[in-house]
């Protein structure tokens, strides 16, 4: 009796799953358009227009404190880019250097500091919050501190290296050619290890014990088994901070501009410092707009070569 | 012969070095909190003071009363905990589409999330300024909301993408099985699940906003609207600057910050985790 | 083919309903506007913003002490004070007046003036200031200066503060040594060589090699020279015989004068050497004062003017100066002007210069007791005052005129110094740079 009923019950029940199911997959098309639409809109609401005037303008000669010369200049701007700016190279130098130096130490640091706090000691919760300090002060905070303590008469770094014996006389750090580039580097470094530190730390937990003990089975030293277990496996997370830092710290000048603003002599002039001072001093903004959609190339490309290079994502 | 060795071998491969990364880490925080404490006459005194002689509060209270800095702090907090809000619905939304759905135009979206952060925001502040005086924003909070909001969205949205990801997806396909509609299934299964991502984009994104000072200093023609690193930033003069009064305020804005570090870093690195596996 | 059609005109009834809207709104501004402007003394309280383009730990409370005093003697206005860090107060006013946003008072600087009225963001202030109480209070050069360099020859600002370039000494050391006081180019090089005692670590002089070294040597030459900024042909005088010949003789002095870190020289550094007790004589301005208070004794040093030319004047760069300007948007300009002419009064000016350590305009104030003590007050006046003394007029209006002091001449200066390259050829690229600029600039404004 009721082996029948249950039949049809079956066959009603899957018809109406088909219908669902259509039903379903017409909805599931629209779905993620939903979802990424409020982000989306802000996007192009917000951004979109600011990003596009910087292509327009790359076009023209816009200068806000002379509007009269204001016009279509064409390419004319790359042009005198590529021919008659004595800064471009030497600022594109600069912040291939910043962005290597950048990168480079905080993430080795940032590794070392990660794999600290990765073992097993007491208060190790709070020792991770206090670690990951530098990360929360703005740049206007940190160019005070630094410029505080790099100052040459009431500097407390000049003090230290003297009483060490390191230097005779007190040096000021930041204004002078040979110094200057360090002293921002080391500032900007002390900043940028707790992103680091974080995310290679939230990493290192999710990699199963298991591949240490068998490295450990086999022999391996704490040297090859980091070499051979650990940065395989931190491989996508390392590819992914970098890239995502590389942008940003080619892009990143409050330091910069707030502890030297670029000098002295241009010594810590980078491509993005000197777009800025353009826009904030010179008000140059068609010339300013060729220079950012020079560097929005570079980055773009240097994005995409760096994705496939690493083969991110792939084993 | 044996624990002495460990012993050893902890120290070195331990405690020394996370010494001297925290010392390195820790000694510009110390010399803020030194220099606040000590009166004018006393910061450009030498020999320099390792711990202020005549230690005094006057730094904090001249900062926080006469500068207006409440009000700076308060704004601050408005558009901090506004915008964390508004990215944290953009981007868990977009996040999901990412993660849980291949879809046409996907991968131009990706692009256009990343394209958003080749731009220095130097060059974005006329066209902003713009935007937002056509809209009878300037001097408003909602300004620096939205704009925040737009510029964090790429990252928290990759973020948010990587840790939806990392819930099995199973997990929610069991939940919808049980008669949950899609919504209620993102609600009870998945969300709980995310909330340690939530939280590390949250915090970012609250990190971002408490520290932001170009664009917050061009969109506000107020004093009164002035957010914390734009009222900060006025306490130093051309030739002159107060190093005291800088130095307090500089440690009151980094409390709220502090606090939120101690109290979300479990949340942090498990979040982040997420995010940066996928 | 429907669906876009009506979504057209959708859109076309939108938009003329905005723009409906859009006028009606406008007109009843309008209207309003004249009610205002119609009886300016109403007591109606009306609310005018005031843009502070030097805030600072110092100058924002005077400033607020300032707006106290002038809301008391006018309760229906109500000033609301913006402060805006130094170092982005041009972006903030460029962005401004692109977006056309603006204060309704600003403080600006004398640069500015060319460059904010051909953008048409200011209101000319002639009538206004014809009709004041402050006017032939006002220093009368400093005036002229404003009107002359912008291109309608109006006035835009009333300059409340003035600065001016001068040697701060040690006269202590001066005396022990049995030196005079320089008051010529020849007395002050040989002051320099007799200053230093290398064995002592003691220096004549100190050169200003890094940031901000090319405004320095810009006003020491021209003050040499007495010679215009452009001579009869319009071609800048920069690369002048005379200019070489004093440039070359300055520079030499470097590392056998002056201390070897010149070079990297900025504002700090060079101060610093001058108040640690490393060099007798340091070029600055009188805005320094308080610094060189902080660290030296009084009566250990004071301030004379740049020596005189070679026929005994003083010169001086026109222009250092802050003025009040009122800007076109202002919806209350009568209000606004009132607010301007408080803080050119005797009163709110020598409160706010006595604290500042700037030099008053409005000539009331000199009698003030506080002037009379400041010597370096005293010795701004009397070259301000003397009427021989000769202001050269740099091209502000130039575009680009401070991105080639930057980028150009301050490294220039340091090319010289450290022997890459030569006086000439440093002076004829500085020379060059400032002709090119004005070839296109004048170009642009004779069509």
């Amino acid at each position: 009796m009721s082996y029948p009923q249950s039949a049809t019950d079956t066959v009603v029940k899957s018809k109406k799953a088909v219908n669902k199911n259509k039903k379903k997959i017409k909805s599931e098309k629209v779905i993620p358009y939903l979802f990424i639409l409020p982000s989306f809109l802000i996007i192009l609401g917000f951004l979109f227009y600011p990003i596009a005037t910087v292509f327009y303008y790359s076009v023209q000669h816009y200068d806000v404190s002379a509007p009269y010369y204001n016009g279509f200049a064409g390419l004319e701007n790359f042009v005198n880019i590529f021919t008659q700016d004595k800064m471009f190279v030497p600022s594109l130098i600069n912040s291939v250097k910043w962005v290597v130096a950048e990168v480079g130490l905080q993430l080795t640091f940032g590794m070392i500091l990660a794999l600290l706090l990765n073992q097993t000691f007491k208060f190790r919760g709070f020792v991770r919050a206090v670690a990951f300090i530098p990360w929360a002060i703005s740049g206007v905070l940190a160019s005070v501190m630094w410029s505080m303590m790099f100052n040459e008469h009431m500097g407390v770094i000049n003090d230290m290296l003297m009483k060490v014996g390191l230097i005779d006389e007190p040096m000021a750090f930041l204004a002078s050619t040979s110094t200057a580039f360090g002293a921002v580097v080391i500032a900007e470094l002390w900043r940028g290890i707790p992103f680091f530190a974080i995310t290679l730390l939230a990493a290192l937990q999710s990699i199963p014990n298991e591949l240490y003990e068998a490295a450990n089975v086999d022999g391996a030293n704490r040297w090859k088994s980091f070499i051979y277990v650990t940065l395989p496996q931190l491989k996508n997370t390392i590819v992914l901070t970098t890239l995502l830092r590389v942008v940003w710290e080619f892009n990143n000048v409050d330091l910069i501009f707030n502890l030297t603003g670029g000098g002295p002599a241009h010594s810590t002039t980078t491509l993005t410092m000197y777009i800025a001072d353009l826009a904030v001093h010179g008000s140059n903004f068609g010339y300013g707009s060729a220079l950012t959609v020079i560097s929005f190339g570079i980055l773009l490309i240097f994005a995409v070569l760096y994705l496939k290079l690493s083969r991110y994502e792939k084993e | 012969m044996f624990t002495k060795n460990k012993k050893m071998d902890r120290i070195l491969t331990l405690y020394l070095p996370l010494f001297m990364m925290l010392s390195f880490t820790l000694f510009p925080i110390y010399w803020t909190i030194n220099t606040a404490l000590k009166p004018e006459g006393d910061i450009v005194k030498r020999p320099l003071q390792y711990l202020p002689a005549n230690p005094t509060v006057e730094n904090f209270v001249y900062s926080w009363t006469n500068i207006g800095f409440a009000t700076f702090f308060k704004n601050s907090l408005i558009v901090g905990i506004s915008t964390v809000i508004v990215v944290l619905i953009c981007s868990t939304l977009s996040g999901y589409a990412l993660a849980r759905y291949q879809f046409k135009g996907k991968r131009s979206f990706l692009l256009m999330l990343l394209c958003t952060q080749f731009i220095p925001r130097s060059m974005m502040i006329i066209p902003l300024f713009i935007i937002f005086k056509n809209l009878g924003l300037i001097s408003s909070p909602l300004a620096l909301i939205i704009t925040y909001t737009a510029i964090e969205i790429p990252f928290t949205t990759i973020l948010m993408s990587g840790f939806i990801s990392n819930v099995p997806k199973e997990l929610e396909e069991a939940a919808m099985i049980d008669g949950c509609t899609k919504l209620q299934s993102l609600r009870h299964v998945v969300f709980p699940l995310l909330l340690p991502g939530i939280v590390a984009t949250g915090v970012f994104t609250f990190i971002y906003t408490w520290n932001e000072f170009l664009i917050a200093l061009m969109l506000t023609n107020q004093q009164s609207k002035f957010t914390l690193p734009v009222g900060l930033s006025s306490m130093l003069g051309e030739f002159n600057v107060n190093y005291g009064a800088l130095a307090a305020g500089s440690v009151i804005a980094l409390i709220p910050a502090v606090i939120l570090f101690a109290y979300a870093q479990k949340h942090l690195v498990n979040g982040m985790g997420g995010a940066v596996k996928g | 083919m429907f669906k876009r059609k009506w979504s057209t005109s959708a859109l076309a009834m939108t938009m003329a309903a905005s723009l409906a809207l859009v006028g009606c709104g406008g007109s009843e501004e309008t209207s309003s506007n004249t009610k205002e402007k119609a009886a300016p003394k109403s007591d109606e309280p009306v609310t005018i913003t005031f843009w502070d383009e030097n805030a600072g730990p110092e100058r924002t409370p005077l400033w607020e002490e300032v707006i106290k005093q002038f809301e008391e003697k006018n309760p229906n206005i109500d000033v609301e004070y913006v402060g805006i860090p130094n170092k982005s107060a041009k972006s903030k006013y460029d962005a401004a007046i692109a977006a056309d946003d603006l204060p309704d008072v600003g403080s600006v600087q004398t640069t500015w003036l060319p460059e904010f009225s051909i953008r048409e963001a200011l209101l000319p202030l002639d009538e206004y200031f014809e009709k004041s109480d402050i006017n032939g209070k006002i220093n009368p050069s400093a005036i002229e200066f404003n009107k002359k360099i912008t291109q309608d020859n109006k006035l835009y600002g009333i300059p409340y503060a003035q600065n001016l370039d001068t040697i701060w000494i040690r006269t202590d050391w001066f005396e022990e040594a049995g030196v005079e006081e320089p008051d010529t180019f020849d007395e002050f090089f040989t002051a320099i060589e007799k200053m230093t005692d290398k064995a002592n670590n003691r220096y004549g002089y100190t050169i200003r090699g890094g940031a901000g070294g090319s405004f320095q040597l810009q006003r020491l030459m021209f003050a040499y020279s007495g010679l215009d900024y452009f001579n009869e042909d319009g071609k800048p005088n920069i690369n002048a015989p005379e200019h070489v010949e004093f440039v070359e003789k300055y520079l030499s002095y470097y590392e056998d004068y002056t201390p070897k870190s010149d070079i990297t020289n900025g504002y700090k550094e060079m101060i610093a050497g001058f108040d640690t007790g490393v060099v007798a004589m340091v070029h600055h301005n009188v805005g320094s004062y308080g610094e060189h208070k902080k660290s030296l004794p009084e009566g250990s040093f004071k301030t004379i003017p740049l020596p005189k030319t070679a026929d005994g004047k003083y010169v001086a760069e026109g222009g250092n100066a802050v003025n009040v300007a009122v800007f076109k948007s202002a919806e209350n300009p009568d209000a606004a002007w009132k607010f301007v002419e408080f803080i050119n009064s005797a009163e709110a000016q020598s409160t706010w210069n006595e604290s500042t350590g700037q030099i008053p305009t409005n000539s009331d104030v000199l009698s003030d007791e506080w002037v009379q003590n400041a010597q370096h007050i005293k010795v701004a006046f009397e070259v301000y005052e003397n009427p021989e003394t000769k202001l050269y007029e740099p091209p502000f209006y130039l575009p680009d005129y401070r991105s080639i002091l930057d980028s150009i001449v301050d490294p220039g200066i340091q090319s010289v110094m450290s022997g890459k390259m030569t006086t000439q050829e440093f002076l004829d690229e500085w020379a060059k740079a400032i002709e090119d600029s004005k070839a296109k600039y004048d170009e642009t404004f004779k069509k």
